[in-house]
């Protein structure tokens, strides 16, 4: 049975490997006014609801998500601004570790009182 | 359908027709490309492969003069682009695109030209000059090849051997890039991370926890790190800071070189009480807490 360890490398694998690693662009201005309207609901996720605390964490503060860069090579996709963009339409976060946890950090920091630069820099630390 | 219409309507058709098939011509010497990548740093070659067609030997004859500066391809010359500064065979090459050119010789070492200028049709061979980059190498006899290649046999996390093969002859040169990451630690800068402690490891939400023995020590100038017993798959690491207190393992081949760094895998971030650090955090890439270990006392 596959480890927790290879899943996150499989998927990371598929993802993060096939983009190769350039100088990243700076992260994206929050839209003003932006909403979590279009982040996918529990009914929406289908084979991950597993994953629904997580979109409903990001659904809370679409300002701060607005905010950040993802690092896993989606940024690349048409359509996409910013980690915001991988919790709508097609939410490619349902199969990217690397979405997730920066999704997770960047909540984890927020419930700290960190501010949005003080959340990307701890993403680019991370995932950067 | 009037006449105005039928024109309008075959050039819209010419303008759709893919750009492949637009240009689709049987050539001696057919472009391709090829590219590696290294920690970042990414060298692509895109040239035309001409074949030796009977032309053998082809160094030393009509094809390939002694002496003469030419283009390891056909037609427009061969490109190298380096996304970031590099070193080629020792020299260190800015960030750019250039223009690749030999200089065989019947004996002793060839040279290997990069002009800054990429553009350069095959005919037009570019005059010596200081923004170029020269290089001696080694041409070396080899089993015959008969389409011009490029490739990178070799690749380490620190570099690349980029390497030309024709006819009965190749050429290696060895590139290194800037490394991204810094493995080794001063030992002042290492010593506060240095102990032992005790490990409570959880790899999945549904498992239960388990206590095991952490040690983390300085060896050969790097900071490095063991689970007790040893994880089977990671064995003894190396604590790669990225930032002050985050670190990402660093994990080392038989012979003792660094093969992979598990960034963003698996984050190890201590926390500091008193200006110590005191307490571990470990984090695999979806952020899920797989580990938290407290110093010994």
């Amino acid at each position: 049975m596959p480890t927790r360890r290879d899943f996150v490398t499989r998927c990371l694998g598929a993802v993060w490997l096939a983009a190769p690693r350039q100088p990243a662009p700076p992260h994206p201005t929050p839209r003003p006014g932006v909403t979590g309207a279009r982040v996918l609901t529990r009914a929406q996720l289908g084979e991950t609801p597993a994953l629904a605390p997580l979109f409903d964490q990001v659904r809370a503060v679409p300002q701060v998500v607005d905010g950040i860069r993802c690092n896993c090579g989606c940024a690349e996709l048409p359509g996409y601004y910013s980690l915001l963009s991988c919790f709508e339409g097609d939410a490619m976060v349902r199969h990217c570790a690397v979405c997730q946890g920066q999704a997770r950090l960047a909540v984890r920091l927020h419930r700290e009182g960190k501010t949005l630069d003080q959340i990307r820099d701890a993403v680019d630390a991370r995932f950067g | 359908m009037p006449m105005r219409h039928l024109a309008l309507a075959a050039a819209a058709a010419a303008c759709c027709v893919p750009a492949t098939a637009a240009r689709a011509q049987i050539r001696a010497s057919e472009r391709a490309a090829v590219s590696q990548t290294v920690d970042g740093t990414t060298f692509t070659v895109d040239y035309a492969r001409p074949r030796v067609r009977g032309r053998d030997p082809l160094f030393g004859s009509r094809a390939v003069h002694w002496g003469e500066t030419w283009t390891p391809g056909a037609n427009w010359a061969t490109t190298l682009e380096l996304s970031r500064a590099a070193t080629v065979g020792g020299r260190k090459v800015a960030k750019g695109k250039y223009s690749v050119w030999m200089v065989p010789r019947a004996s002793g070492n060839w040279t290997l030209v990069l002009d800054p200028k990429p553009d350069i049709f095959h005919m037009s061979p570019p005059d010596s000059s200081a923004a170029q980059v020269r290089l001696a190498v080694r041409a070396e006899p080899a089993p015959f090849t008969e389409v011009l290649t490029f490739e990178f046999p070799e690749v380490t996390t620190g570099g690349t051997t980029l390497a030309f093969r024709w006819a009965r002859t190749r050429v290696a040169v060895p590139l290194q890039v800037e490394p991204s990451l810094a493995v080794e630690l001063p030992e002042a800068e290492a010593a506060p991370y240095v102990g032992r402690w005790t490990y409570v490891k959880r790899d999945t939400p549904d498992e239960k926890p388990v206590t095991i023995e952490f040690r983390t020590l300085y060896e050969g100038g790097t900071l490095k790190a063991e689970w007790l017993p040893a994880d089977p798959y990671m064995q003894r690491f190396a604590l790669v800071r990225v930032r002050p207190d985050l670190f990402f393992p660093g994990l080392y081949d038989k012979d003792g070189k660094i093969y992979e760094v598990m960034r963003p895998d698996m984050a190890f971030t201590f926390t500091r009480v008193g200006g110590r650090p005191d307490s571990l955090e470990v984090r695999y890439s979806d952020d899920f807490l797989a580990g938290t270990a407290r110093r010994k006392p």
